[in-house]
């Protein structure tokens, strides 16, 4: 799953996908943007069926491949 | 440390020789005009907001305001108002203007349609003919170390409002649509221009600029931008040193872009002006979270976020302040 999510922040990002780790912070380097949230939110619904709703968009959710893959775990496993 | 450097303070930003300043501005507007560009005047768009409104004062001070066309540009969701004002203005400082309702252009485009089409595949019970609309950034999303997302809101005509997030799609289709009317202007200020062989006097401050709070080729297509490097309380200073009307300096600058009422505060940059000024100063000449926070009253960690909002802003509207790109054959 990491990978996935890695791969298409990558894309997105026009970044290689090795330059993005587990723990990179992706708001930080000012690289992902707005538009990049929004794909991201709309990656996780057609990927995985994660629905993001207004109050789990948080930096603990997001910033991370790490935290994206541990939040749609936690939406997995509730759902 | 650079040694020059003044210890950081709420004031400042502010121009203690506001005379040599603008008298710099002037020379520098006048050169640029007349000498680099050769043309034999300026068109500026007023919208009796506070910007246009010193640009125009400037500009009339520089060139004399037989050299200068004033042009209003109305559409359908105008507020009344900034016409009004923008008619004070001009007549305050004996410049020429014009009204130039751009209204059927947008029909034509479908401005209105486009956008009201993806309002209403978010709220299906958006109704445009009676119903108001903005696109906004809740107050709980900001300052969260990542970046901004939209929602539209729509108020009804009982006064109640609904909100939805807005998808990729629709969030861009709705910006897409709306920028017809930055471009259109940018279309009729040309056109009055290039009539006259006149120069367009763009009227974007520092933060415009610099966070990208403008339409490419819309309201950031100009010739030259005599206001672009001056932060938001040096306009409000200038505006009061040259006798711009109190109504328009009173009033609290909106996009008036959307049907509903909206502050651009509300919109973009979600913090006072005068919060933003001071602290954009820290951040672009390097002063230390450690520094700024006491005089902000801020927190270290406030301070920080925000320098790092920035940084991001301006990093992913880098594309707007760039012209095209030319140079692929260097033969």
């Amino acid at each position: 799953m990491k990978d996935q999510i890695r791969n298409f922040i990558a894309e997105i990002t026009f970044n290689d996908p090795d330059v993005i780790k587990d723990e990179t912070k992706i708001f930080d380097e000012g690289i992902f943007d707005s538009m990049g949230l929004l794909g991201l939110i709309n990656f996780l619904e057609s990927e995985f069926n994660v629905v993001t709703e207004d109050t789990e968009l948080q930096e603990e959710n997001f910033g991370s491949v790490e935290r994206i893959a541990a939040f749609v775990e936690r939406k997995t496993v509730a759902a | 440390m650079n040694i020059d450097k003044k210890p950081f303070s709420r004031d400042i930003l502010h121009l203690d020789k506001i005379d040599e300043v603008i008298e710099n501005i002037c020379t520098k507007l006048k050169e640029d005009v007349y000498k680099r560009f050769r043309r034999y005047g300026g068109v500026i768009g007023i919208s009796g907001g506070i910007d246009s409104s010193v640009t125009l004062a400037i500009a009339a001070k520089a060139f004399g305001p037989e050299k200068l066309l004033g042009i209003m540009l109305p559409e359908t969701d105008s507020s009344p108002e900034s016409e009004f004002l923008a008619r004070e203005l001009a007549n305050k400082f004996g410049v020429k203007n014009i009204v130039e309702n751009i209204s059927g252009a947008l029909d034509g485009f479908g401005c209105y349609t486009r956008r009201d089409e993806a309002v209403k595949s978010v709220i299906p019970e958006y109704d445009p003919g009676v119903n108001k609309m903005k696109v906004v950034i809740p107050q709980e999303f900001v300052n969260k170390n990542m970046p901004p997302v939209h929602f539209v809101s729509v108020i009804f005509q009982d006064g109640s409002e609904k909100r939805a997030r807005l998808p990729m799609k629709e969030y861009l289709q709705i910006v897409a649509a709306s920028n017809f009317k930055q471009r259109s202007r940018a279309n009729m200020l040309y056109y009055h221009a290039e009539a006259l062989n006149y120069a367009v006097i763009g009227t974007p401050n520092k933060h415009e600029v610099q966070q990208g709070f403008f339409v490419k080729y819309g309201d950031g297509a100009a010739d030259v931008m005599p206001i672009g490097n001056l932060y938001k309380t040096q306009v409000y200073q200038i505006a009061k040193y040259l006798g711009v009307p109190e109504a328009i300096i009173k009033r609290t600058p909106t996009t008036d872009t959307y049907t509903a009422e909206q502050t651009q505060e509300e919109f973009f940059y979600q913090m006072p002006f005068e919060t933003m000024d001071l602290l954009w100063y820290g951040w672009e000449n390097e002063y230390a979270p450690s520094e700024v926070a006491p005089v902000m009253k801020m927190t270290e960690d406030e301070v920080e976020n925000i320098y790092k909002n920035f940084a991001r802003k301006q990093k992913t509207t880098e594309y707007l302040r760039t012209p095209p790109l030319h140079d692929y054959y260097r033969g």
